[in-house]
């Protein structure tokens, strides 16, 4: 864990030290990178599924998290969605003593013609990548407003930012994402949250169904600036960055972890 | 360890406007992570007192006397850096001019006033990068941060100068982003919204009560900003504009505490 009497005093800012933490979503790679990083920076961390059947890839998550000496809880959810997010703030609430920094981790592809998507791809795109995001903004948000304020972060995609083609209702969701941190962060900027955003580019990541698609992969490492795909890791430093005090005149902000991908014309 | 990865031990990292505002907080809060500094301003009394607070640290700091608007003396710059240092680390783009100018009607700027702007800001940015990319390709790598402004992104009465060399230095940072992609070099823009140095900008600017986290900026906040992007911790991040403005960009549709419905 951090310790901050052996950091340069340069980097003060960027310990979590005492700081208790909600990560929804660290069943997967990125998640799981999150929850760590906010372990090592010090902080206390509760990781939550929406998924029942994620309970072994949490319970080694934790296993990481109190690997580097830090405070793990793992709440796996079954109930509706609303219930659970709102008993998981509660939860960081009582079990870690507070609730400083949510990380929503949440990723749901959808890839294929619009017109034929059903209307339950609809519901199931925009209820895992923006329903659960807003109501986990909002009860993490009910918390930290009672207590003075605290930091949140979602983790999206490159694709809030930009079109492509057959993943039309994917880019609608993360892009209404993008465009509700803006809104929330003004809203709240008076009242001690901050809310941002990391805009993931193409990850390297087990199952990752566009990539695991034909010849899609290797046309697109070609084109990537850094002629490779990112790294879960690799989100670490701009996660640490934005949830701790250094970030703290940032909000409604989005940092591109993607090599200058979205420089490309 | 994540934090390690923002340590900038031994890093050497020149800085352009580092005798006062940005570029010495920058020059302070870099030695404070273990950088040694090379500082360039025009005017040296304000150098050596940036160059006071470096070595307080146990940092090297050397001064360069810079008129940025000129390229040779950017040139000069960058040779006064490698001999010293033998290599630069971090080239951070941050001297700045006209950003108390604002008011001035279009028919009474001079070509000299425009041109002399022009050159300060942006061309500044483009002659320190030709300069270093040499050795930062000879090195393998390297990090450019160029420090733009709110003004870059959004137009304000009576502002020309600074709103379009702002804009460009945008640009200027997405085209060394991809093109030395290969070679490991990341390019990054800071872009600061209000950030009131003296008395008349802060009255300018309303002491900065429709920024909507309720403050402006202090020179201070922009430190940790840049040792992210000088870091090991920012190597994926590359052609970004990461705005640090208390959440003013994010909106500015309505003015500041009016909103639909219930006023926030």
């Amino acid at each position: 864990m951090a310790d901050v009497k052996t950091l340069p005093a340069g980097l003060k800012e960027f310990s979590l030290d005492g700081k208790a933490a909600l990560v929804i979503g660290a069943e997967h790679a990125v998640g799981r990178v999150a929850a760590i990083t906010l372990a090592e920076a010090g902080a206390k961390v509760l990781i939550a599924s929406q998924d029942a059947g994620t309970e072994d890839n949490l319970k080694e998550v934790a296993k990481a998290i109190e690997g580097v000496g830090a405070k793990a809880l793992i709440q796996v959810q079954r109930a509706a969605l609303r219930a659970d997010l709102s008993a998981t703030a509660d939860l960081a609430v009582s079990k870690l003593g507070g609730l400083d920094i949510l990380v929503t981790a949440l990723d749901a592809p959808f890839y294929g013609p619009a017109e034929n998507a059903d209307d339950s791809a609809f519901d199931r795109v925009f209820e895992e990548n923006f329903k659960t995001a807003w109501m986990a903004f909002q009860e993490a948000g009910r918390v930290m407003l009672k207590h003075g304020g605290g930091v949140i972060v979602n983790i999206n995609s490159v694709l809030a930012e930009r079109g492509v083609p057959n993943a039309t209702l994917y880019c609608a969701a993360k892009g209404a994402v993008r465009n509700l941190v803006r809104a929330l962060s003004l809203e709240w900027a008076r009242r001690g949250i901050r809310l941002n955003m990391l805009e993931c580019g193409w990850i390297d990541e087990e199952g990752a169904v566009a990539l695991e698609a034909g010849d899609f992969s290797e046309k697109l490492i070609k084109y990537l600036p850094y002629r490779r795909l990112v790294k879960p890791e690799e989100i670490a430093g701009a996660l640490l960055y934005l949830v701790s005090p250094a970030a703290s005149f940032v909000t409604g902000e989005s940092i591109a972890i993607d090599g200058g991908l979205l420089c490309r014309v | 360890m994540i934090l390690d990865s923002f340590k900038l031990d031994g890093k050497v990292a020149v800085i352009t406007g580092a005798g006062r505002g940005l570029g010495r907080a920058m020059a302070v809060r870099f030695a404070n992570c273990g950088a040694d500094i090379v500082a360039a301003a025009r005017t040296v009394s304000q150098l050596e007192e940036t160059a006071d607070l470096v070595r307080q640290v146990g940092r090297k700091c050397v001064i360069v006397p810079t008129d940025v608007g000129e390229s040779a003396q950017c040139n000069a710059l960058i040779a006064a850096a490698i001999k010293e240092f033998e290599r630069v680390d971090v080239m951070i783009n941050n001297a700045g001019i006209g950003e108390d100018s604002f008011g001035k009607p279009i028919e009474k700027i001079t070509d000299e006033e425009w041109h002399r702007g022009i050159d300060v800001n942006l061309s500044s940015q483009f002659y320190c990068a030709r300069a270093v990319i040499p050795h930062m390709v000879a090195a393998k790598r390297g990090k450019i941060i160029n420090v733009a402004s709110g003004y870059g992104l959004r137009g304000g009465k009576h502002n020309y100068m600074y709103a379009c060399s702002k804009g460009a230095i945008l640009q200027l940072t997405r085209s060394l982003a991809l093109t030395y992609a290969d070679n490991n070099i990341q390019t990054n823009c800071i872009v600061p919204g209000i950030f009131p140095h003296n008395e008349a900008m802060m009255k300018f600017f309303k002491g900065g009560k429709f920024i909507p986290i309720g403050r402006p900026g202090q020179d201070e906040d922009v430190g940790p900003l840049a040792v992210f992007l000088a870091s090991e911790a920012s190597n994926h991040v590359n052609g970004e504009l990461i705005i640090i403005d208390g959440g003013g960009l994010a909106g500015g549709v309505t003015p500041m505490g009016v909103a639909p419905g219930n006023p926030t």
